[in-house]
């Protein structure tokens, strides 16, 4: 608008002109109305007065009009005509007496009557019957009032007129008041806050003020809405100011992050069209600066190892609309490969969003270790894990191709825990490293090696099930290995037991293979050594015999099915019984009796000794007990096995049991075999110690057939050698056998030790022990083990033997 | 009712004659010549309060009315249109002015009345049941 928006004048179109047309309109149309039903009504009442009048006027002449009619007097009746004509409402009277007319009078004219003129009155003539002054239901004339209409008119002329002046000037006035209402109360506020909008800044505070008058009316809510739109609006202006002030924030910070990622970072459109990358992805990418601004990069251009894998990756995001996590290889200008792992995400419809890493470490770790995981790292084998994964596949190869079979063969190298005992692990390690070095010398290329575990190979003969030429290379392998290993300079010898199983024939999947070789090699061990077993049945059978009897054996442990047996010591220099040895027996309940020979060893490899163990040491102190209440002064050794050093028969509960029976310790000896001392020598030298700090004695048992080192001697709390039977009993008729056992004692004698020679059966052998000086003797001339019950009947026997004359 | 009436008879009796009189039978008359035997309380009307003044014959009819002390007149108005005289004196009145009919001829004595009678064959009078005689005729009798 071009005039100046404080001033500017009522505009045509605003709503004080529309209201005054609108009230005048309305005010003009009411008053026509009301003035239309007012000339309706007067008249309506101007005839009804008139009749009503008229009939008044009627009622004063009527007895006079009866009387003019009854004797038909023109004279009386013209002279009542001319009495009503008096009333200026009246146009004209007409009476007649039923027959002829006794006066017909107008008004203005004393001549005859218009008829047209009473016509033209209208319908609303009075005409009344005239009765008999002396009979009332005669009818003897009638007359006719006829209104001047003129007259009528201008009745209702006058009342509409007044009508008209009055509520024209009411709707004037009204009109009036309420233009002036609205021009003030409406129209100049609405017209202020207007022109104060116009020039209002509400961003600089400014807001509308409330027309005088107006806190509390429409105007003035109006007002007040106005102003508090206009605050929101500011405060939304500013919230968004501060928005956009974080969003470029934000955009700089992220824009910080992404260009200094180490991930590589990009968009790709549907088409592969690359539409932003970092520069971590233009590195990995190898992406020149040029490629940068030229602007037009396709994913197909990068150096994927394998595109058509990539479009793949991108289409299957985009159908499933999830992101996808992925491994890729790409192919350097320089020839290298690395491995990338990619994240992508779909953003929206058409783009997606990824971020790589370059993953080449990890993979090569991964691929390490998954190495490492099927190899041992001593020899560079194959560990069990690699073993067996071959062996899977060679069956499934075997299956599918019909092929010849093949052996597999365990290789186990003799007693080489004692080895490594002696010369320590690295040097162990070292004899490892050679054995498979020998191994692999022997088989063919195609052949698979692996180590099982400490000193157990493994050998897989392809396409070979031929056993002679199995036997052939069974040969040249202990061979092999059978040659001086040189450690520090010294030569070691070592042997091989190896145990073999055939494809398909014992066998048809891994582990029982596995374990038909492996029954297979502990039957060669079992054997003594350095010798080959082929799988037989048997071998499973009593493999599963063995198994019968673990079961048995820990219901036997249940229900205490053993007895102790008692085999006589004696001394032989006093001549007296100075004790027994305590052996187990087992009494099956369908078998009968079982060695010990036949069950402990698979009570050791179950771990079921720790329980007979206890068992025994509880029964070894009842029998002394029962000796001391029967005031014998005998001694009682049992055997304990290696699998019960430390934990199995800790001093603490040996000495616990003592203290409970009440029994003297030195009358208690433990037996224990060197393989006990090899085995791990510090953790055996602690129990030892805490053994004979108990004061019980300890013997070796076995003593001579194994590594028999004489430096243990010294060093172990030792009191008893007990010489192996096997060299007792080789006296008689071999010399060195006799030098020998002569040795032995000999050098327990010097070393303080007590010297029990086992296997006594004869008396020969008694002489020549009891000459050699030895102490005391055990063994069929005296006695065999014998129930504890039977045990006074054997002390008979040896005081009978020792009385008689040797 | 008879009781009734015979005691005010009697009382009005012993009061004056003329009541007496007045209370007696009124019969209409006429001239025993006139030839009319009959005549209708409307033609007794009609010729008394001056509408119609012919006999059914066609022949003038003049009316005659007794003395207004008789009594009988105002018995005989009474009778006929169940009027007093103050109001058939009003009606006749009114129409005076104009002149164009007149009230009946007015006798002086009940025997003045007898003696028009007798001259005028037109004539229509009314008197007492006992008056009548040779002479005359009754037309009109009220009592039932």
């Amino acid at each position: 608008m071009p005039t100046d928006p404080k001033k500017r004048p009522l505009v045509r179109d605003g709503i004080l002109v529309r209201s005054i047309i609108a009230t005048v309109l309305v005010f003009f149309l009411v008053g026509v109305a009301t003035v239309t039903f007012t000339a309706y009504a007067t008249r309506e009442r101007a005839l009804q007065e008139s009749d009503r009048r008229l009939a008044q006027l009627l009622d004063t002449v009527e007895s006079t009009l009866r009387i003019a009619c009854f004797v038909r007097d023109d004279g009386l009746a013209k002279e009542v005509a001319r009495g009503l004509l008096s009333n200026t409402e009246l146009l004209r009277v007409t009476i007649d007496d039923g027959y002829e007319s006794l006066a017909d009078m107008q008004r203005g004219e004393s001549g005859a009557p218009d008829d047209t003129a009473s016509a033209a009155a209208g319908h609303n003539v009075i005409e009344r019957d005239i009765l008999s002054p002396f009979m009332a239901d005669q009818v003897i004339g009638h007359i006719r009032l006829t209104p001047d209409p003129a007259v009528i008119a201008q009745r209702i002329h006058d009342d509409v007129k007044l009508a008209a002046i009055q509520l024209g000037w009411q709707l004037a006035l009204i009109a009036g008041t309420v233009v002036i209402a609205l021009l003030f109360v409406v129209v100049r506020p609405i017209s202020d806050m207007s022109n104060h909008l116009h020039g209002m800044d509400p961003t600089a505070g400014d807001r509308l003020p409330i027309p005088s008058g107006h806190a509390n009316s429409e105007i003035g809510r109006l007002a007040n809405d106005v102003n508090v739109l206009a605050s929101r609006l500011v405060r939304a202006l500013e919230d968004e100011h501060a928005l956009r002030i974080r969003r470029e924030v934000d955009e700089k910070k992220y824009r910080a992050i992404f260009d200094k990622a180490e991930s590589g970072i990009f968009i790709v459109a549907r088409n592969g069209l690359l539409s932003e990358w970092n520069p971590a992805f233009a590195r990995m990418m190898e992406i020149s600066s040029a490629e940068t601004y030229r602007g037009t990069l396709f994913m197909g251009e990068l150096p994927w190892e394998a595109p058509a894998e990539i479009a793949e990756l991108l289409d299957n995001i985009l159908a499933d609309r999830c992101a996808a996590n992925h491994d890729v290889l790409i192919k350097r200008r320089d020839d290298s490969r690395r491995w990338l792992n990619i994240t992508l995400s779909p953003v929206g419809d058409n783009l997606l969003q990824g971020v790589v890493h370059d993953v080449s470490v990890l993979k090569a770790a991964e691929a390490q270790a998954l190495l490492q995981a099927v190899t041992d790292p001593v020899t560079g084998l194959d560990n069990r894990t690699g073993l067996e994964s071959h062996l899977q596949s060679h069956i499934k190869d075997q299956l599918l191709n019909d092929q010849k079979g093949f052996t597999l063969l365990i290789v186990n190298l003799d007693k080489f825990r004692q080895v490594i005992e002696g010369i320590g692990v690295p040097a162990g390690d070292e004899i490892l490293r050679v054995v498979a070095s020998r191994l692999s010398a022997v088989v063919k290329s195609d052949d698979t090696l692996a180590r099982l575990n400490a000193d157990v190979f493994c050998v897989i003969l392809r396409s070979l099930r031929d056993s002679v030429t199995i036997e052939n290379i069974v040969g040249r392998i202990m061979q092999s290995l059978h040659q001086p290993y040189i450690v520090d300079g010294s030569p070691i010898q070592l042997t091989a037991s190896i145990g073999i199983a055939i494809f398909p024939n014992d066998g048809t999947d891994a582990p029982t293979l596995l374990r038909h070789s492996e029954l297979a090699v502990d039957k060669a061990k079992g054997a003594g050594g350095n010798s080959s077993v082929f799988f037989a049945p048997t071998l499973a059978e009593s493999a599963e015999q063995r198994r019968h009897m673990e079961n048995d054996l820990r219901l036997a442990i249940r229900d205490k099915h053993f007895a102790l047996f008692l085999q006589p010591i004696v001394d032989i220099q006093n001549n007296r019984l100075s004790g027994a040895e305590a052996l187990i027996r087992w009494r099956h309940p369908s078998i009968g009796l079982i060695s010990p020979e036949k069950f402990i060893p698979i009570a050791e490899k179950s771990g079921l000794i720790i329980d007979i163990g206890r068992w025994v040491l509880e029964s070894a102190c009842q029998q002394l007990l029962a000796w001391q209440r029967t005031g014998h002064d005998y001694s009682l050794s049992f055997n304990v096995s290696g699998m019960q050093i430390p934990k199995g028969l800790p001093p603490e509960s040996v000495a616990e049991a003592i203290g409970r029976y009440g029994i003297a310790p030195h009358r208690l000896a433990l037996e224990i075999t060197e393989g006990i001392l090899l085995s791990d020598v510090d953790e055996a030298l602690a129990w030892l110690y805490g053994i004979h700090a108990l004061g019980l004695n300890v013997s070796l048992d076995d003593f001579g057939t194994g590594y028999s080192s004489l430096s243990y001697l010294k060093r172990f709390p030792v009191q008893t050698l007990k010489i192996d039977q096997s060299f007792v009993q080789g006296m008689e008729n071999d010399g060195n056998e006799r030098s020998l056992v002569q040795a032995i004692i000999a050098i327990a004698r010097s070393l303080g030790l007590n010297v029990v020679a086992e296997g006594v059966e004869t008396a020969d052998h008694l002489r020549l022990l009891r000459a050699m000086g030895c102490h005391y003797a055990q063994g069929y001339y005296f006695s065999h083990p014998l129930p504890a019950e039977e045990f006074a009947i054997a002390e008979e026997r040896i005081a009978a033997l020792l009385d008689a004359p040797a | 009712m008879n009781l009734a009436s015979t005691f005010i008879v009697a009382t009005l009796i012993s009061a004056t004659n003329a009541v007496d009189v007045a209370r007696a039978d009124v019969v209409v008359v006429m001239n025993a010549q006139s030839g009319v035997e009959r005549l209708s309380a409307d033609d007794v009307t009609n010729i008394f309060l001056g509408r119609y003044r012919r006999l059914p014959s066609g022949a003038n009819a003049i009316a005659i009315d007794q003395p207004t002390e008789s009594g009988l007149k105002a018995e005989f108005y009474r009778q006929l249109v169940n009027k007093d005289l103050a109001e058939i004196n009003s009606y006749w009145a009114r129409l005076y002015f104009s002149g164009k009919t007149s009230p009946p001829n007015q006798a002086a004595t009940q025997s003045e009345v007898l003696n028009l009678l007798a001259r005028t064959p037109g004539g229509v009078a009314y008197m007492e049941r006992k008056q009548v005689d040779a002479r005359f005729k009754i037309v009109l009798d009220f009592s039932p």
